[in-house]
């Protein structure tokens, strides 16, 4: 790629390096909200689906989790690509036990560690709709889930032609990111910088 | 990709190297006007067979064949038993008529498609070999058909002879006054079923009761259904909020069904529950499912869809939701999708099972190619048309927008009484609609007052009567609305409860309705293959036992004639001759 011969990058445009530390371990702190991410997530493509950049998505919900005065932990699961597992891993992971799952192709979710996979706390089932102010608040909200408060769920975005327009393109993507899969892989934790 | 190559050719380079050469080619203006309309929006994708993505005949298919011995099937479709997955174990051993199988795979498969369109050979003749078929045979001879003649198959191979309709009632929001005024509505239109599902899971109680009550108000017998997380929409059965379940999902290979922590085996025992207990029981699969998930084996589309209908078949649940429902984007972007959700609708019928036949889903942002994608299921006529049509703006749809929705009421009644087809709506008056939806307001306000939920306030009611969508309903508090759900499951607030509430405040009619679903579930006899209500509040079973189609041709069959021809006649633009 011809990355190097761009024009200098402005603040917006800082990549996402995400290096792994080691296995996750099963956190203590309560004040602190996994963010479970997805195999292919910031290597196979480092956008979303509707082209909002990882690394901002990544920014704004950290900040979120941050402005409430907790922590996050960036996780990432190999051996499932299913959001609902993913999520939910994420947060028995947690030391609050709230998690926010997100797919490559920018499907998130705020997960539960007393919930089943698929009953989570809230679901942004749309990916290419959600923007970087709802990243935020996805943040947040999830912060203060994990301070044992009950927000308002963030509203959600529903245009019925997301479907028409990135069904058949996120199957593709899936099954790209499906062929980084391991099974056998362990969730490992990520050190996460921006450059 | 090639194609992004080509278009980095035409891109400025700042380089450093020199001014910037503009290269775009001078382009046509049609193409220029083509590239503006809605259909340039669809996703299209050139087949990959590899991969599975291609919706009928990938050269991975397997030939039909099979074996038996001592009355198990030994050997289907190329594999021997040891090499069975659970998919093919399951099938084998619970969907197929062992019996009739050697002979039903024997038969020529051209021969007995040409039997599917012979109006010669009635529905119980062909019924009595296709469910002896193994899944590559299924295939094999739906493949030999044209969409016309999957029509023609599709007329004469439901299992109900009345065709009906099913609508999605939902709100952005999830504001309860509005999904319980737009239930109201939805059935006093015709839908013998509704069904909503949720913004926010916690708040999948509340839907359930408010569409009950709205159901209830508009047709009493009306089926309603709340597609949740399957412990949460079975509890709700239980406590009747609601009489039928159809998001059960299955999948067309293993891997997929591993995913989700399911075996076929696990998917019958759920079902169970909700049979056991009086509640409708109908699953969901469709074209793309597999793909969707990465894992389709290199299998067409159509050959794992004509599985999961067999796993459906065999788990003994009364029908199927299918025709690519949420996944339907995928088949249409490659070529023959269309036809091929048509043909899986048919596999259906040929399982002798109910068909809720998709079109329920937004694919397309072309109004030609959304109208062109349900005629097989309109002109053929199926036991629910739509699963669902939208019964509220697309922009409400919480299942992520319908192929049509409640802007279309108008052009799809127009278009029964164009062609003269039954297509499970009817023309209805302003005033009547405004007047039922008042009743199924007032009545939830009356409930949530009794059980000392969050006030819907008079502004809401009125709101909610008038109102063509959830932008039109002032905001209120989710978060306290999700207390008064978690409350209404944690104190077993049930049916009879709610049927009470309505007794004693004045709504005596919808109490009625309400009972009679509740009373039908102790009954079962809605349970039956394509079971529905016809009347309102009468409770008079229409399913495959009582009313089996028999089409045989002109001058058999269902006809839209005598007093649901003149209704749908009565369009509300029509000019009466003698006022002029």
């Amino acid at each position: 790629m011809a990355q190097a011969q761009q024009p200098q990058q402005d603040e917006n445009e800082r990549k996402l390096v995400l290096t792994d530390k080691g296995e996750a371990e099963e956190g203590t702190a309560t004040d602190e909200v996994v963010i479970a991410i997805s195999a292919g997530f910031n290597t196979m493509k480092d956008e979303t689906l509707a082209g909002v950049k990882l690394a901002n998505v990544i920014r704004e919900m950290m900040a979120g989790i941050e402005e409430e005065g907790l922590t996050a932990r960036v996780v990432r699961f190999t051996d499932s690509l299913d959001l609902g597992v993913i999520g939910l891993r994420g947060a028995k992971l947690s030391g609050s036990g709230i998690s926010i799952g997100i797919q490559t192709r920018g499907t998130t979710l705020i997960h539960q560690e007393d919930l089943v996979p698929l009953s989570n706390l809230e679901l942004f089932p749309q990916a290419p709709l959600i923007d970087l102010e709802t990243y935020r608040a996805i943040g947040k909200n999830a912060a203060l889930y994990a301070k044992g408060e009950n927000p308002e769920p963030v509203p959600v975005a529903n245009d019925p032609m997301a479907r028409p327009r990135y069904q058949a393109l996120a199957a593709l993507w899936h099954i790209k990111e499906m062929q980084l899969k391991d099974e056998d892989a362990a969730p490992m934790e990520q050190e996460v910088s921006f450059e | 990709m090639s194609d992004g190559d080509a278009r980095d050719e035409n891109v400025p380079r700042t380089d450093g190297g020199g001014e910037v050469q503009e290269t775009t080619p001078k382009r046509s203006k049609r193409f220029e006007a083509l590239d503006k309309r809605e259909i340039a929006k669809d996703g299209f994708v050139n087949e990959w067979p590899e991969v599975g993505f291609v919706a009928m005949e990938s050269p991975n298919d397997p030939d039909p064949s099979v074996r038996v011995e001592d009355g198990k099937i030994v050997e289907m479709d190329g594999k021997e038993r040891e090499e069975f997955d659970f998919i093919d174990r399951f099938i084998a051993d619970y969907a197929i008529n062992v019996e009739k199988t050697e002979e039903a795979v024997g038969v020529d498969s051209l021969e007995f498609a040409r039997k599917l369109v012979d109006i010669n050979v009635p529905r119980a003749e062909i019924v009595e070999l296709s469910t002896a078929m193994t899944p590559a045979k299924l295939v094999e001879v739906v493949n030999h058909l044209d969409i016309a003649e999957i029509i023609m198959a599709m007329k004469k191979m439901r299992t109900r002879q009345t065709p009906g309709n099913q609508a999605h009632v939902t709100s952005l929001k999830d504001n309860s006054a509005q999904i319980a005024a737009d239930a109201a509505e939805a059935t006093l239109r015709g839908f013998y079923e509704v069904e909503t599902t949720v913004g926010v899971a916690r708040m999948a109680p509340l839907n359930a009761l408010a569409l009950q009550i709205g159901a209830q108000t508009g047709r009493g017998g009306s089926l309603p259904q709340c597609a949740v997380e399957e412990a949460t929409e079975l509890q709700l059965g239980m406590r009747g909020m609601t009489s039928y379940a159809e998001t059960v999902s299955v999948y067309g290979t293993e891997d997929v069904f591993k995913d989700g922590d399911d075996t076929p085996w696990s998917k019958a025992f759920l079902a169970s529950g909700y049979a056991s207990r009086g509640v409708k029981m109908r699953y969901t699969s469709g074209a793309g499912s597999e793909l969707q998930m990465g894992q389709a084996e290199g299998k067409s589309m159509f050959y794992l869809e004509t599985r999961c209908v067999l796993v459906s078949k065999g788990c003994g649940v009364q029908g199927l939701q299918n025709g690519g429902i949420s996944c339907i984007a995928i088949p249409t972007a490659v070529p023959a999708g269309v036809k091929e959700v048509a043909a899986e609708n048919l596999v259906t019928m040929l399982a002798d099972l109910e068909v809720a036949s998709g079109n329920d889903q937004t694919f397309t942002h072309s109004e030609k190619r959304r109208t062109a994608r349900m005629m097989p299921q309109f002109l053929a006529g199926t036991d629910f048309i739509f699963s669902g049509y939208s019964a509220v703006p697309n922009y409400d749809n919480m299942f992520a927008g319908s192929t049509f929705d409640s802007y279309d009421f108008d052009e799809y009644n127009i278009m029964q009484r164009d062609l003269q087809v039954e297509g499970g709506t009817r023309p209805v008056d302003e005033e009547t609609v405004l007047e039922y939806r008042e009743r199924a307001v007032k009545a939830l306000q009356v409930v949530f007052d009794e059980l000392g939920f969050p006030q819907i306030t008079d502004e809401e009611v009125e709101a909610a009567i008038y109102a063509n969508g959830s932008k039109d309903m002032p905001d209120r508090s989710t978060a306290q609305d999700i207390k008064a759900a978690e409350e209404m499951m944690a104190e077993e607030v049930t049916g009879a409860d709610v049927v009470k509430i309505l007794a004693q405040n004045g709504f005596e009619d919808i109490a009625e309705n309400f009972l009679g679903i509740l009373k039908g579930r102790v009954a079962g006899d809605y349970i039956q293959t394509s079971g529905i209500y016809l009347g309102d509040g009468e409770f008079e079973v229409s399913s495959a036992v009582n009313d089996p189609n028999e089409y045989q041709g002109p001058g058999t069959g269902h006809r839209l004639e005598g007093e649901a021809w003149e209704e749908k006649k009565a369009v509300r633009f029509a000019v009466d001759p003698e006022d002029i």
